[in-house]
């Protein structure tokens, strides 16, 4: 099986707190990974480093054997490489179909072609497809910052589809979202991954979500990989259970 | 619903736009001029409104810009060049010169920015009134001819007026064109959220860049009608006053809407002359009816009615749930 994301030594400091310290792990096609650990293990910052939104301190960052540490995350997306945010990151102004026109349009034709072709070009079509799969129909034509969180949630998540990406990092896509509304995301995760062979990583500390979801979880403390496994070996794993879990 | 409303607005585009081509016809010279000047004005805060209102990028060197184009068309037409090369030439001047104004956006934002281009503004205003050798100084640039458009002289008030308004018919089609194009909605995601366009691989840079850009270059457009209308031109109406007038008309007629910049250009352009009748106090009553304004709808007045409709619209989606919602609960 390919490795489609391959992550080397990342280190990143921020002064003298060093946040990632030699990170090193590899994701293979198809796979989802989960990535858990105590706040402030270094989980968005890894994120960060992998994405280009921040610039590591060291180490390297291949997908599909290509290096693209030093990219920004524009181009990283173009390559495929998509990602949701921790924090609710919608254009709060725009309406739900506007939003996910957007997350598509520049993943087609160049910017003259965007400039002079056509404005909608399929986006619309596919935004309402994309729509339909997330279950926000009726949600559509509303201005995305007046839905609730776990809608936004829910948004966030379908605008990182949009572009028909490869790798999918997803920063906590449940938190915040109740309990009928998760069973859906988790659903449409699922069947993006199988269908489209979408590879994700996904930062979560719900466990159930985790354990479901994910074929491999790493475990991340002060920086460091704690624990690389199944999710039944690591919820077995007695020093993931002393830094994370608990008894 | 949207149907009819739509006719409504075809047909209130249409009687707005016979009315600016019909009734000018019997006005004197002065009032020529003034409307002239709207539509010049309007052109430029255009270009603002897609710096500031869609990017979301502040820049005080509108007036600059403005004063580019005038100068560009103030010697080349003396030297006896054609109008139209010296629009060309002022539209890549400034284009070339936003472009450049942008970088500083890649870094600073907000009021930092504001300073950058301010700075840029005052930069500008020294190089029109000290160069002598290409821009006569203080004396200034007079006789500056109007043009000859397909064999018709605009040297009269009313066809230069015509000029001006078939001017910003021409841009506005553009504009319109641009903001609906998936440029526009780049910008949108600039101003809305550029660390999320960034993720969905919207090269914020450039387009930044292009806002810019494209914004500054209709600053020069704007410029080049300026100075054959006023037929002749000093550094002084290129001052940050006149940065400062444009901001005021895009805040004040709504930044990020379409017709924003004409509400924003008629109010700063035609009102003062309204309120003359009430001699020394036009000014102050001026500047209270606008801080009255921006007080009650900081969005300008388009926000006043943008808010209206917004109003209705989630009025009439609630009534459709609430429609929906019983409809289950009959349901057996």
């Amino acid at each position: 099986m390919t490795t489609v994301l391959e992550v080397s030594n990342i280190r990143k400091s921020f002064g003298g707190i060093t946040a990632v310290d030699g990170v090193s792990f590899e994701v293979r096609e198809g796979e989802i990974l989960g990535l858990i650990g105590p706040n402030g293990c270094g989980k968005s910052t890894l994120f960060n480093c992998i994405l280009g939104q921040l610039t590591p301190s060291g180490g390297e960052v291949k997908v599909d054997g290509k290096v693209v540490t030093g990219l920004r995350p524009s181009e990283l997306n173009r390559l495929g490489v998509s990602r949701t945010f921790q924090l609710l990151q919608v254009f709060p102004k725009l309406s739900v179909r506007e939003n996910l026109i957007l997350a598509g349009q520049e993943h087609q034709g160049n910017m003259m072609s965007r400039l002079f072709g056509p404005s909608d070009a399929g986006l619309t079509e596919a935004a309402d497809r994309m729509i339909e799969f997330f279950k926000l129909d009726h949600l559509a034509g509303e201005t995305a910052g007046g839905l609730s969180y776990g809608q936004q949630k829910l948004l966030d998540a379908a605008m990182a589809f949009m572009g028909g990406p490869r790798l999918v990092l997803l920063d906590e896509p449940a938190g915040g979202v109740n309990l009928s509304m998760l069973a859906d995301l988790r659903e449409r995760l699922a069947a993006i991954n199988r269908e489209q062979r979408a590879t994700f990583v996904v930062i979560e500390h719900n466990m159930e979500f985790v354990m479901s979801l994910c074929s491999r979880v790493m475990v991340m403390a002060e920086g460091k990989v704690l624990a690389m496994g199944t999710p039944d070996e690591v919820r077995s794993n007695a020093a993931v259970i002393e830094a994370y879990l608990g008894h | 619903m949207k149907g009819p409303g739509k006719y409504w607005r075809i047909a209130l585009g249409v009687v707005v736009i016979a009315g600016l081509i019909v009734v000018p016809l019997n006005f004197n010279r002065y009032g020529l001029f003034i409307l002239s000047q709207w539509a010049v004005m309007t052109i430029a805060a255009m270009g603002l409104n897609l710096t500031l209102g869609y990017a979301g990028q502040v820049s005080l060197a509108q007036g600059a810009f403005v004063g580019i184009g005038a100068y560009a068309a103030a010697i080349m037409t003396t030297q006896g060049m054609p109008l139209a090369a010296a629009l060309g030439v002022a539209v890549v001047l400034c284009f070339a010169v936003g472009w450049l104004l942008g970088y500083p956006a890649l870094r600073v934002q907000h009021h930092y920015l504001a300073f950058v281009t301010l700075a840029f503004s005052t930069l500008a205003f020294l190089v029109f009134r000290n160069e002598d050798w290409l821009t006569k100084g203080i004396y200034g640039i007079s006789n500056i001819p109007r043009p000859t458009i397909f064999g018709f002289a605009t040297n009269r008030p009313l066809p230069f007026y015509y000029v001006c308004l078939g001017s910003l018919g021409i841009v506005s089609v553009a504009m319109w064109w641009l903001i609906r194009s998936p440029w526009g909605r780049a910008f949108l995601a600039l101003r809305e959220n550029p660390v999320r366009a960034l993720s969905l691989g919207i090269d914020t840079r450039r387009y930044t860049l292009m806002a810019f850009a494209i914004g500054s270059a209709l600053g020069g457009v704007a410029g080049t009608l300026y100075a054959p209308l006023t037929q002749y031109i000093d550094p002084v109406p290129f001052n940050l006053s006149l940065s400062l007038d444009l901001l005021m008309m895009v805040i004040v007629g709504g930044a990020g809407f379409f017709f924003g910049p004409f509400l924003g250009a008629m109010i700063a352009v035609l009102l003062p002359e309204w309120l003359r009748f009430t001699e020394g106090y036009y000014l102050m009553l001026y500047a209270t009816a606008v801080i009255g304004l921006l007080i009650y709808s900081p969005s300008g007045i388009l926000g006043i009615l943008d808010r209206v409709l917004a109003e209705r619209r989630s009025k009439a989606a609630s009534a459709r749930r609430a429609v929906a919602k019983s409809g289950l609960e009959a349901a057996p």
